[in-house]
């Protein structure tokens, strides 16, 4: 292997590493502090779940995980759920980007709402899941009131999207 | 299209799986306090200056509503200065009772350290509040939370400053209660977001009706007795079903809790009398 395969393989991601930490730090911090007040639709829209997808669509998938890593440990530090179940579910829907892109056409916006909503609910699915499988019950109501959650991201990815691709370009 | 590094996925997936584990059956919170600790300085900071500019946000946006604000101060100027006369009547009555309430606060049944809220949980599917108190302020995990209205929740997590208060609605909390009239007793549950606060477990030969006030039972010793946690709005009753339950409206507005009591102190219900078996 090359010197030079070897920084595109890892400079990356330390790179995405040291832009993710403080950006989730302060995403967390509005997440808990400014979001529950500018509620959507009755919704709260998850700052941290929506910056990851957008990393995760404009540069990669590989730096999209240590971003869905990163965001989960921030997220957990600010809620009752056990530390380090935000990043698994976030490691799912963002591995879901990365297997549906190759699946979609390519189309940049209808791509993007549609990744996110489908990132967003497998997100949901697998938190869920490991709710009940650590022993934390998530009644049925509860359930059914998250879905509309993918379709709010779907549309508010949009703007994120853009938001991320300006700063990146 | 690039390739998914595997190896990186199974290596972070596993470090948040051990940390989920280790959250669970040991406690990972005093390795992640060097955290926690400067975070909820920073939300505490943040909530203060987003209270304001909300403050400053909600004021008239105009003048014309500012006058309409006049006007319709005016007219309640006048509603107030009527039944200020009929409370001056009511003082007297007042006074001996103020008389009887000093009296019973030398000796308090509860102790209460006031909070802020500074935060909520960033989960979309729990229920719980950040405050401003911490365990350096005395507070511990399990003290129950209340606010002028009625019962909040029970702390659940604790940093030097701040502590997490899992809210009665949320999915995992169940509280100890019983109806004021009636006196049936049963479990308060939490439907999580979207999901109704649920009275469960209430004997079917007890006839509830809707309306009737839920309050804690104290049984358990987890919570104070007489707290109040809210109203019954519908009665849920089957005869093919053991027990009846109830949809109860809680009391308290928790999307605009600002600030809220922990009780640190209080006289649990004595249930000593079970330890012993029946004869001894």
């Amino acid at each position: 292997m090359s010197h030079s395969l070897l920084i595109t393989h890892h400079y990356p991601v330390r790179t995405s590493l040291y832009v993710a930490v403080p950006l989730m730090m302060v995403l967390s911090i509005a997440q808990a502090v400014v979001m529950p007040r500018l509620r959507v639709l009755g919704m709260t829209p998850q700052l941290l779940l929506l910056a990851t997808i957008a990393w995760s669509l404009l540069r990669g998938i590989n730096e999209g995980m240590v971003w869905a890593f990163v965001a989960g440990l921030a997220m957990d530090l600010f809620s009752a759920a056990p530390l380090g179940i935000t990043s698994l579910a976030l490691l799912g829907g963002v591995l879901a980007i990365g297997l549906l892109q190759r699946a979609f056409p390519r189309s940049r916006f209808f791509l993007t709402a549609v990744l996110a909503a489908l990132a967003t609910l497998i997100y949901l699915l697998l938190y869920i899941l490991l709710l009940l499988l650590f022993g934390y019950p998530v009644s049925g109501p509860a359930a059914a009131s998250l879905p509309p959650l993918a379709l709010l991201h779907g549309l508010l990815i949009l703007p994120v999207y853009w938001l991320l691709s300006r700063i990146v370009e | 299209m690039a390739r998914i590094r595997w190896a990186t996925f199974a290596l972070l997936a596993g470090v948040a799986l051990l940390l989920a584990i280790l959250d669970s059956v040991g406690n990972v919170d005093a390795a992640f306090a060097f955290l926690r600790n400067p975070l909820a300085a920073v939300l505490d900071w943040t909530a203060a200056r987003t209270d304001a500019l909300a403050a400053a946000l909600a004021g008239p946006r105009d003048l014309q509503a500012a006058r309409q604000q006049i006007e319709q101060l005016q007219t309640q100027i006048d509603a107030l200065e009527r039944e200020n006369e009929e409370l001056r009547e009511i003082q007297g009555d007042y006074q001996q009772l103020l008389d009887l309430f000093n009296r019973a606060r030398e000796e308090p049944a509860f102790r209460r350290l006031t909070a802020s809220v500074i935060g909520r949980d960033t989960s979309p599917v729990f229920r719980s509040i950040i405050i401003d108190r911490g365990s350096e302020d005395g507070v511990l995990v399990g003290m129950p939370v209340e606010s002028a209205r009625g019962l909040v929740g029970q702390v659940y997590r604790t940093t030097a400053h701040a502590a997490q208060v899992l809210l009665i609605t949320d999915n995992i909390s169940s509280v100890p209660a019983r109806l004021g009239t009636s006196r049936a007793t049963g479990i308060v549950r939490g439907g999580g977001l979207g999901g109704s606060l649920v009275m469960e477990w209430i004997s079917l030969e007890s006839q509830i009706a809707p309306g009737e006030v839920v309050l804690t039972s104290g049984l358990g010793g987890k919570f104070p007795q007489d707290l109040v946690i809210g109203r019954v709005a519908e009665v849920e009753r089957q005869e093919a079903e053991l027990f009846q339950q109830a949809v109860v409206q809680p009391a308290v507005e928790f999307e605009s809790l600002e600030v809220v009591f922990v009780i640190t102190d209080f006289r649990a219900v004595d249930t000593t009398i079970f330890d012993q078996p029946p004869g001894e």
